[in-house]
């Protein structure tokens, strides 16, 4: 479902990405960790082209894109590329200027160009799966955190997309709230979904990760199933992270 | 007040209203909703940075706001016919005042388009949404709603300053004040009526404006 090759991502002269190799195959579920600033949440960014590349290939799906010598993939590529993932952001990004049905429809109608009465059926139906059944009519504003990302969640999955993208979708969240928007992950994963999800929840990495990747300073410095990842980690730099990490649990 | 003045008084107050739906309030409008498409336009252009074209709108707006409208307004219907150009009183006015309106509302549009944060627009992109998509259905409605009392701000202003239209001859409703001064002589008495009714227009105005915030407000507790 997913290939990364060799890919490069540069700030200026800030080095993000130095050549990550990964892939993932379809149904699975890949949670990224690693320390803040160790390039993951860019990572996460280019597989969706909010960030483009600078060498390197990526393949989703039936997309494949080089970005070597410069190259920069054509509108409709994106645009296919694009429809073909749904991103969760770590501030929820909500449009507040709409309810939460209507957050939810946005896509089907301007991007799919489903009719309003046909998107308004899924848009109630996927509300009502990530248990918001009740609070179509509410603008984000009026809604706990929890339940914003929630909707979050519904609207990424609106138009139907191969792989689910999440940037960190608990760190805003009081403690207390970051249950119920992990339930709906591990849901979905339980149905299939192909999830790649940049997250510091360990419990979530352990329970519902098939893979994980542990990234530092721009590389991959562990990867592995979670058992592997998060017990038995290979080398120093790894541990130390996974034991301050289990510290501030603890 | 004596019999004669009140007799003046009501007998300009109907020429004047006239004179304020035909020229005073068509000018304004026209020239204020041309001059908000060139302003959304031009701000695009600028945030954008189109070659050429934002080099061209930053000057355009560079020489709005350095130079008075009156001069404006006199380059447009006496300047361009030496070499021409030649527009009508109403049609100048709505030109001098659209392009007027255009370049101070650009910066308007501007800097309440640049106020919403960036992650609205990487969720309308990550949905798939082109860049027209995004603008159009999550970055302007929220933008417009930032943007209601400084617009709101602009078309009282604009509503007063069509009354410099007399200089090129439009019959505005400050024009028809003039007229009746050079007969009856009353300058105080006509000149006060004409700024109360200036005054009654902006202040429904100011009442409109209340209304529109307290529509988009609905969304508005951030």
């Amino acid at each position: 479902m997913i290939e990364i090759r060799n890919l490069h991502k540069a700030f200026g002269s800030l080095e993000v990405l130095k050549g990550i190799d990964l892939s993932l195959e379809k149904g699975k579920v890949l949670v990224i960790i690693g320390p803040s600033g160790s390039g993951k949440t860019t990572l996460l960014r280019c597989l969706n082209l909010l960030e483009m590349p600078d060498a390197g290939s990526l393949k989703l799906g039936e997309t494949e894109l080089s970005f070597d010598g410069g190259r920069k993939p054509a509108k409709p590529q994106v645009l296919k590329l694009r429809q073909s993932t749904g991103m969760v952001f770590q501030s929820y990004n909500l449009f507040p200027h709409k309810t939460a049905l209507e957050n939810v429809m946005e896509a089907q109608i301007v991007v799919q160009k489903k009719n309003k009465e046909e998107a308004r059926k899924r848009s109630a139906a996927l509300l009502a799966k990530v248990g918001l059944a009740g609070k179509e009519d509410s603008y984000p504003h009026q809604l706990s955190g929890g339940q914003q990302q929630r909707v979050g969640i519904a609207r990424a999955l609106a138009t139907d997309p191969e792989v689910m993208l999440f940037d960190e979708p608990t760190s805003a969240l009081d403690p207390e709230l970051v249950g119920e928007v992990l339930k709906v992950m591990k849901e979905l994963a339980a149905e299939g979904m192909t999830m790649v999800v940049v997250t510091h929840e360990m419990k979530f990495a352990a329970e519902a990760a098939d893979t994980v990747v542990l990234m530092d300073g721009g590389k991959i410095l562990e990867q592995g199933s979670p058992e592997q990842v998060l017990r038995n980690p290979s080398s120093d730099r790894a541990s130390q992270f996974l034991n301050l990490l289990t510290e501030k649990e603890g | 007040m004596d019999d004669r003045k009140i007799q003046i008084l009501i007998d300009s107050l109907l020429p004047m209203i006239k004179a304020a739906l035909h020229y005073t309030i068509t000018l304004a409008l026209i020239s204020f909703a041309l001059g908000l498409v060139l302003a959304v336009v031009v701000a695009l252009v600028r945030l954008w940075k189109i070659p050429v074209l934002s080099q061209i709108a930053g000057i355009y707006v560079w020489i709005i706001r350095g130079t008075p409208l009156l001069v404006q307004l006199f380059i447009i219907f006496y300047g361009l016919p030496n070499i021409g150009i030649e527009f009508d009183p109403f049609s100048a006015a709505i030109i001098a005042f659209s392009l007027n309106m255009g370049a101070y509302n650009s910066e308007v549009v501007r800097g309440a388009i640049q106020s919403i944060s960036n992650g609205q627009w990487e969720a309308a992109y990550s949905l798939g949404m082109t860049r027209g998509q995004a603008l159009w259905r999550i970055i302007l409605p929220q933008a417009a709603r930032v943007s209601v009392p400084p617009l709101s701000n602009s078309f009282i202003s604009l509503v007063k300053d069509t009354s410099l239209a007399f200089t090129i001859t439009v019959i505005d409703m400050f024009q028809v004040a003039k007229q009746i001064v050079s007969t009856t002589y009353e300058s105080l008495l006509v000149y006060s009526e004409v700024a109360v009714l200036y005054l009654v227009i902006c202040t429904v105005l100011n009442a409109l404006q209340s209304v529109m915030e307290k529509r988009l407000a609905r969304f508005s507790t951030r």
